[in-house]
C-alpha cells in the first residue's frame, strides 16, 4: 500500500472556507480497515499473549501472604489486561493520539469519515465520532447488559422459588447474584446518560455534536470492553460475595474478583471521560439564547447526573485499584488478617455506591419531567422547582453514604448525622415529585406509551421513596437492614423508577432515534405486564422482608415460601414483559410507521431537525428566545405568520401524524 | 400478524436462552451422587429399639491414581481445587429418619492445632462419646486435629433439630505413607446418633485445612470437598 500526502484544498464547512493540513493517505487512515472485529480479534490476540507470557514467568507454587496460590491470579489479570489494551488497540482507539504525536493533524475529511459519513450500517462496529450512532450503540450495548443480567435475575428467582430448590451449587448462586447486580447497576447508570444523553442531548441544546467526539466513543468502547472483563469472571470462580464484595469476603473469593476489579476501574475510566464529555458539551456549546432558564430540564439531569459521577467514580475506582493490589502484591489496605481495615473499603465503595442512585434516578426523573409537559400540553409546573430539586440532589448526594454503614460498628456517633442528612435528602427528591404531579394537575392528558411510563415511575418512585425513608432511620434500619425489605426498597428505586424511565424514555425518543414510531400496542402490552410483575415481585419481597426472611442466603425458612413464590411468578412476568418490549423495539425499528419529524408536537430543540438526522444536526444552528415549555402559549411567530398569509409552508405532516393524533 | 410472530420469537428465545444457561449451570454445579446409608440391623436406644444404618466416609488429603478428586464445576475450579482435602467417595449423604446412623470415618490427612475447642470435643451422639481406634474418647487435643464433620441445624422453623459434631484427628506428619502418599496406618473414628423426624441440613468442616486464604477458602466452601448435605428421609 503506498501513502501519498496532498495538500488538499480548503475544504468549505457550513459555508466557510477552513484551511486544511495534508491529507495523509486516503480520509480516515487505518481507521477505514478498523472495526469490532479487528477489535475483537487484537482483544483475544493480546489476553493469549499476555496470558502465555505471564504464566511463563511465574512460578506455579508461589502464593500470597494468605496462601492463595498467585499463579492464576496474575495470568487472570494479564489476561484481562491484554483484552483491554489490545481491544482498544484493534478499534483504533489510539490511532488519534498517535496521529497527534507524529504531528499529522486530522482533516474534514477524516472527522467525516470517523462520523460515519457514508458509512451506512458500518458506522455502528466502528469507533465512530458522530454522538448519535455513539447513542444508539450505547442504547445496544445497554440492552444487551440487561439481557445479561436479566437472565441472571431469572436464574435467581427460579432457585428463590421455594427454600432448598438447590438447583444450582451455592457458588454459583453467589456467582449469579453478585453478577446480577453489578451488570444491572452499570446497565442502570448508563441507560439514560448513554443512548439519550449522546444521542438527544447534544441536539436538544443546539449543538452539532459532542464537545469532544473521540472521548465519546472511547467512552462507549471502554464499556464494551469492561463489560467482557465482567462476563469472564464468570469462567473463573466468579463474583461471589455481592456486588459491593466487602472484606474479608473479597479476599477469600477466587480470581474471578479480579474481574470484577478490571471491570468496575475500566467502567469508571468510561464514566469519568464521559461525565466530562457530557459536562463540557452541556456547559460550552449550548445555542445562542439558550440560558439556563431556557434549557431542558433534562439537559439539567443528565449534567447532574455526571457531575455527580465525575466525584464519585474514582472513589469506587480506588478502591478496586487499592483491593486488586492487596490481591496481587500483598499490599495492605483492607484484608484484615494482614492490618487492613475494612472499613476504609466500605467508605471508599458506599461514597460512590450512594451518589450513585442518584446518578440513575436523577436522569430518570428529568427525562420524566421532559416527557410530561409534551404529553400534557402544558408548560411544567414550576421549572426552577424542579431545577432547586435536582441542585439540592447533588449537593447531599455526597453526604448520605454511611446510612449503609449504620449496622457495621463504624463511628456510630455519625449515624445520626447521616440519618438527618439522608432524610433531608428526600425533601429535594420530594420536590421533583411534587413538580410531576403539580403538571398532572388538570391538565389535558394525551396518554401515549412514553406517558404510560411515566405514570409507573411516579408510582414505583412513591413506595421507594417512602420504604426508603424507613430505612434511612437508624432504629428501624437495625430491624430491617439484612431483610429482603432492603431489596425489594433498592429494586423500587433502580428499576421501578429508573428502568420504567428509561422505557419511557426509548419510547419517547424512538421516533427522532430510528425514523419510526414505538409500536404503540405492543409496547403498552410490554409496559404493562413488567409492571404488573414488578408489583407482585418486590410488593411479595416486602412482605418476606417485615417477615424477617434475611437478605444474601440460598436457603430460607419454609414460612417465607409463599412470598417467594410468589416474587418468582412476578419476575417471570417481568421477564415477559421485557421480552414483548424488546420485540416491540425489534420490529417498530425495521417496520414500523414511519415518523415525521417532531411527531409529539414537541417544542424543544431535537425535534426541530429532519429524521433521519443529518450528520451537522442542523444546517443552521438555532437561536433560542423562549423557554422549551410553552404549551399552550401562543407562538408569535406562527401568530405572525398566519396573520400574513395564513398558511404555514408545505404541510409536512405523516399519516402516522394523524393516526397518533398528534394535536 | 408478522409482529405477533417477532413478539413470539423474541419470547421463545428469551426463555430458551434462560433455561439454557440455568441448564448448563445446574448440570456443572450438579451435587456430588448421594450415598445411602445401609441397613445393618435394629438397636436399641432410650426411645426402644430402632433400625441401625451405617455408613462410611474417608477423607484424603489429596487426590491420587488411587483416588480421583470431586467433580468441579469447571476446569478453573478443578485447577484451583486441586490438591486440596476432601471427603469421599461423596459429600451429598442420606440417611433415614427415626433410625440409628453409625458413620465411620479413615482419616488419612494431617493437621493441627484448631482455633476454637469446641470443635474438638464431640457433639451430639447417642453417649457423647466416638469411638477412635477402638477407644471411646469424648474429645481430643485440639492441637491435634484433622478435621471435623459437622451438621449443622439450618434455622428453619419446620425442621427437627439435629445437630453432630465430630473432631478427626490429625496422622502424623512423618506417619509412614503408601505408594500413593496416604498414611498406611489411617485413624479410624466411629460414631454413632439417631436421626428425628425427616430434614434437610448442611455439613462441613470446622477445622481451617483449605490451604487458601488463611485455609478457609477454596475447599472450605465446596460442596464435594469439605462442605456437602445431609439429608433425612422419611
Amino acid at each position: 500500500m503506498t501513502t501519498t500526502t496532498t495538500a488538499p484544498p480548503n475544504a468549505t464547512v457550513f459555508g466557510a472556507e477552513v484551511p486544511q493540513p495534508p491529507q495523509h493517505g486516503k480520509p480516515g487512515g487505518i481507521m477505514r480497515h478498523l472495526n469490532f472485529g479487528t477489535g475483537l480479534l487484537a482483544g483475544i490476540v493480546g489476553a493469549v499473549a499476555a496470558g502465555w507470557i505471564t504464566a511463563a514467568l511465574t512460578p506455579t507454587s508461589a502464593s500470597n501472604a494468605t496462601f492463595a496460590p498467585t499463579e492464576p491470579e496474575y495470568v487472570y489479570l494479564a489476561v484481562l489486561i491484554g483484552w483491554v489494551v489490545g481491544f482498544m488497540l484493534g478499534m483504533g482507539a489510539f490511532v488519534g493520539p498517535v496521529r497527534w504525536l507524529l504531528g499529522r493533524d486530522i482533516t474534514h475529511a477524516d472527522a467525516e469519515y470517523m462520523a460515519g459519513k457514508d458509512l451506512g450500517f458500518r458506522r455502528y462496529f466502528k469507533f465512530t465520532t458522530d454522538h448519535k450512532v455513539v447513542g444508539i450503540q450505547y442504547l445496544v450495548v445497554t440492552l444487551v447488559i440487561f439481557a445479561l443480567g436479566g437472565t441472571l435475575a431469572m436464574l435467581i428467582r427460579t432457585e428463590l422459588g421455594v427454600t432448598w430448590a438447590e438447583l444450582f451449587a451455592p457458588t454459583f448462586y453467589n456467582t449469579i447474584i453478585g453478577t446480577h447486580g453489578i451488570a444491572m447497576v452499570i446497565a442502570m447508570i448508563v441507560v439514560i446518560s448513554g443512548p439519550v444523553g449522546n444521542f438527544i442531548v447534544p441536539m436538544m441544546i443546539g449543538a452539532r455534536d459532542m464537545a469532544f467526539p473521540r472521548l465519546n466513543a472511547l467512552s462507549l468502547w471502554l464499556l464494551v470492553a469492561a463489560v467482557v472483563c465482567l462476563i469472564s469472571s464468570m469462567f473463573v470462580g466468579g463474583i461471589q460475595d455481592g456486588w459491593s464484595v466487602y472484606y474479608p469476603l473479597a479476599a477469600q473469593a477466587p480470581p474471578g474478583m479480579l474481574g470484577y476489579q478490571m471491570t468496575i476501574i475500566v467502567f469508571a475510566i468510561s464514566t469519568g471521560v464521559a461525565s466530562v464529555n457530557l459536562m463540557t458539551t452541556i456547559l460550552t456549546m449550548r445555542a445562542k439564547g439558550m440560558t439556563w432558564s431556557r434549557t431542558p430540564i433534562l439537559v439539567f439531569g443528565v449534567f447532574a447526573a455526571s457531575l455527580m459521577g465525575l466525584y464519585a467514580f474514582p472513589f469506587y475506582q480506588y478502591s478496586q485499584i487499592l483491593a486488586l493490589t492487596d490481591r496481587i502484591w500483598d499490599t495492605v489496605f483492607f484484608n484484615p488478617v494482614q492490618g487492613g481495615s475494612v472499613w476504609l473499603y466500605e467508605n471508599l465503595f458506599w461514597l460512590l455506591g450512594h451518589p450513585e442512585v442518584y446518578v440513575i434516578l436523577i436522569p430518570s426523573m428529568a427525562l420524566a419531567l421532559e416527557i410530561m409537559p409534551v404529553f400534557l400540553r402544558r408548560p411544567l409546573f414550576s421549572f426552577n422547582f424542579a431545577v432547586a430539586g435536582i441542585i439540592g440532589v447533588v449537593a447531599l448526594s455526597g453526604l448520605v453514604w454511611a446510612h449503609h454503614m449504620y449496622m457495621t460498628g463504624w463511628a456510630p456517633a455519625v449515624n445520626y448525622p447521616f440519618m438527618l442528612s439522608t432524610e433531608m435528602i428526600s425533601i429535594p427528591v420530594g420536590f421533583l415529585v411534587l413538580v410531576a404531579i403539580g403538571t398532572f394537575w388538570r391538565s389535558t392528558v394525551w396518554t401515549r406509551l412514553p406517558l404510560m411510563a411515566i405514570y409507573a415511575v411516579v408510582f414505583n418512585k412513591m413506595i421507594g421513596g417512602v420504604t426508603g425513608i424507613y430505612l434511612s432511620d437508624v432504629p428501624a434500619d437495625q430491624y430491617f437492614h439484612g431483610s429482603m425489605f432492603v431489596v425489594a426498597h433498592f429494586h423500587y428505586m433502580l428499576m421501578g423508577a429508573g428502568l420504567f424511565g428509561a422505557m419511557g424514555g426509548i419510547a419517547f425518543y424512538f421516533p427522532k432515534m430510528t425514523g419510526r414510531i414505538l409500536d404503540e400496542r405492543w409496547g403498552s402490552i410490554g409496559l404493562w405486564t413488567a409492571f404488573v410483575g414488578f408489583q407482585i415481585t418486590f410488593g411479595s419481597m416486602f412482605v418476606a422482608g417485615l417477615q424477617g426472611q434475611p437478605r444474601r442466603v440460598l436457603q430460607f425458612d419454609d414460612m417465607f415460601n409463599i412470598s417467594n413464590w410468589l416474587s418468582t411468578i412476578g419476575a417471570y412476568v417481568i421477564g415477559l414483559g421485557m421480552l414483548i418490549f424488546l420485540a416491540a423495539i425489534i420490529f417498530s425499528w425495521r417496520s414500523g410507521d414511519v415518523a415525521s419529524s417532531n411527531p409529539w408536537g414537541s417544542k424543544s430543540l431535537e425535534w426541530q431537525t429532519a429524521t433521519p438526522v443529518p450528520l451537522e444536526n442542523f444546517e443552521v444552528l438555532p437561536v433560542v428566545t423562549e423557554r422549551p415549555y410553552n404549551y399552550g402559549v401562543p407562538d408569535p411567530y406562527e401568530q405572525r405568520m398566519k396573520s400574513l398569509d395564513g398558511d404555514l409552508g408545505p404541510d409536512t405532516r405523516l399519516e402516522s401524524d394523524d393516526k397518533a393524533g398528534v394535536p | 400478524m408478522k409482529r405477533v410472530l417477532v413478539t413470539i420469537a423474541c419470547i421463545v428465545l428469551g426463555i430458551a436462552v434462560v433455561a439454557g444457561v440455568g441448564a448448563v449451570a445446574a448440570i456443572s454445579g450438579e451435587e456430588p451422587k448421594a450415598i445411602v446409608a445401609k441397613q445393618v440391623g435394629t438397636m436399641q436406644t432410650p426411645d426402644g429399639e430402632k433400625p441401625h444404618y451405617e455408613l462410611h466416609l474417608d477423607v484424603y488429603p489429596n487426590s491420587s491414581a488411587a483416588v480421583p478428586p470431586p467433580r468441579a464445576g469447571s476446569p478453573i475450579q478443578a485447577d484451583l481445587l486441586s490438591g486440596q482435602p476432601f471427603y469421599h467417595p461423596s459429600t451429598s449423604i442420606q440417611v433415614p429418619a427415626n433410625s440409628v446412623v453409625t458413620i465411620h470415618f479413615t482419616q488419612y490427612d494431617s493437621g493441627g492445632q484448631i482455633y476454637n475447642p469446641y470443635f474438638a470435643k464431640v457433639h451430639g451422639t447417642m453417649d457423647g462419646t466416638m469411638t477412635w481406634n477402638g477407644k471411646k474418647v469424648s474429645e481430643i487435643k485440639p492441637s491435634e486435629v484433622g478435621h471435623t464433620f459437622t451438621v449443622h441445624q439450618y434455622p428453619e422453623s419446620t425442621q427437627p433439630y439435629l445437630f453432630l459434631s465430630v473432631p478427626l484427628p490429625m496422622n502424623a506428619g512423618n506417619a509412614k505413607t503408601n505408594s500413593d502418599g496416604y498414611p498406611v496406618d489411617p485413624q479410624k473414628i466411629s460414631v454413632t446418633f439417631v436421626t428425628g423426624e425427616a430434614g434437610t441440613y448442611v455439613w462441613n468442616c470446622e477445622f481451617p485445612c483449605g490451604d487458601l486464604y488463611q485455609e478457609f477458602g477454596g475447599p472450605m466452601q465446596a460442596r464435594g470437598w469439605m462442605a456437602g448435605t445431609f439429608e433425612v428421609v422419611a
